[in-house]
């Protein structure tokens, strides 16, 4: 009973676990082929890293939670940057003092945003990536 | 701006972005280029250039920390990533072709329905 008691109190404080949610793993299909192309070409079109249109299609299309599909989308981004940095032609272009200034922070800062995804309630999540979304729209139809 | 200074301030933004693009699951770019070129004044090809080094880190350090905490599969995310750098280029070359202009309002109008249907769907839930 006692030692019960402690094993509730100690998940109890643990917060940071995440909770289970269920298995996402499944096979490279077409429709994740797809995403990543879309994303890729985005990418490749209007110079923005493909997150905001992969994570849309991973949620709406693919079936993902959104949890998952920003973490799926973080790990797609990895060979679509490095294919980006090698295909763009940009060695002459980048301006590495500033790139390490803010590689710097972005680590860091990667990490603690990485950290709070674990924990974040799923609607309160799914809201606060709609918003940016639609501020990432408004943005974009300023510079058009 | 002295040099030391703006090192610290990009460093200070560099942290809200990674923070940002780790719980939203993005790259960081859309905020790093209009901050790269209104506030430090690199040309847009520049801005892009820069973000794109920034990304990189940021995207491995995030989808390793979510590795170790068994959110997603990053397995099967470098696998279908890899397929959409092949897409990017296929879109690089593309966008030399398409007006830029047009393509970013076709876009925006995406991201706003899509974005205020998550909203829907969150409030909802």
């Amino acid at each position: 009973m006692v030692a019960r008691d402690d094993a509730m109190t100690d998940r109890a404080l643990h917060v940071s676990t995440p909770l289970p949610e269920p298995d996402v793993r499944r096979p490279l299909d077409l429709q994740l082929i797809a995403i990543g192309v879309a994303g890729g070409i985005l990418s490749g079109l209007l110079g923005v890293g493909g997150g905001v249109v992969m994570v849309p299609l991973l949620v709406l299309w693919a079936g993902y939670r959104q949890r998952e599909a920003h973490a799926m989308s973080l790990g797609a981004i990895v060979p679509i940057s490095v294919a980006g940095i090698l295909t763009f032609g940009i060695a002459g272009r980048v301006h590495w003092l500033d790139a390490v200034a803010l590689a710097l922070g972005a680590v860091v800062g990667a990490r603690l945003g990485a950290g709070l995804l674990v924990r974040i309630d799923e609607r309160v999540l799914k809201i606060l990536f709609g918003c940016f979304l639609v501020a990432a729209a408004l943005a974009m139809a300023v510079r058009a | 701006m002295s040099s030391a200074a703006l090192f610290i301030a990009l460093a200070v933004f560099g942290l809200g972005t990674g923070a940002a693009a780790g719980l939203l699951g993005v790259g960081g770019g859309i905020l790093m280029v209009p901050f790269l070129t209104l506030a430090v004044g690199l040309s847009q090809h520049a801005a892009e250039a820069t973000s794109l080094v920034v990304v990189l880190p940021t995207a491995i350090v995030a989808s390793v920390a979510l590795r170790r905490r068994g959110v997603g599969d990053l397995g099967l995310a470098l696998r279908f990533g890899l397929v959409g750098a092949l897409g990017g280029a296929a879109g690089a070359l593309l966008a030399l072709a398409l007006p830029a202009a047009t393509l970013r309002v076709v876009f925006a109008a995406f991201l706003t329905v899509v974005g205020l249907r998550l909203v829907h769907d969150g409030v909802r839930a």
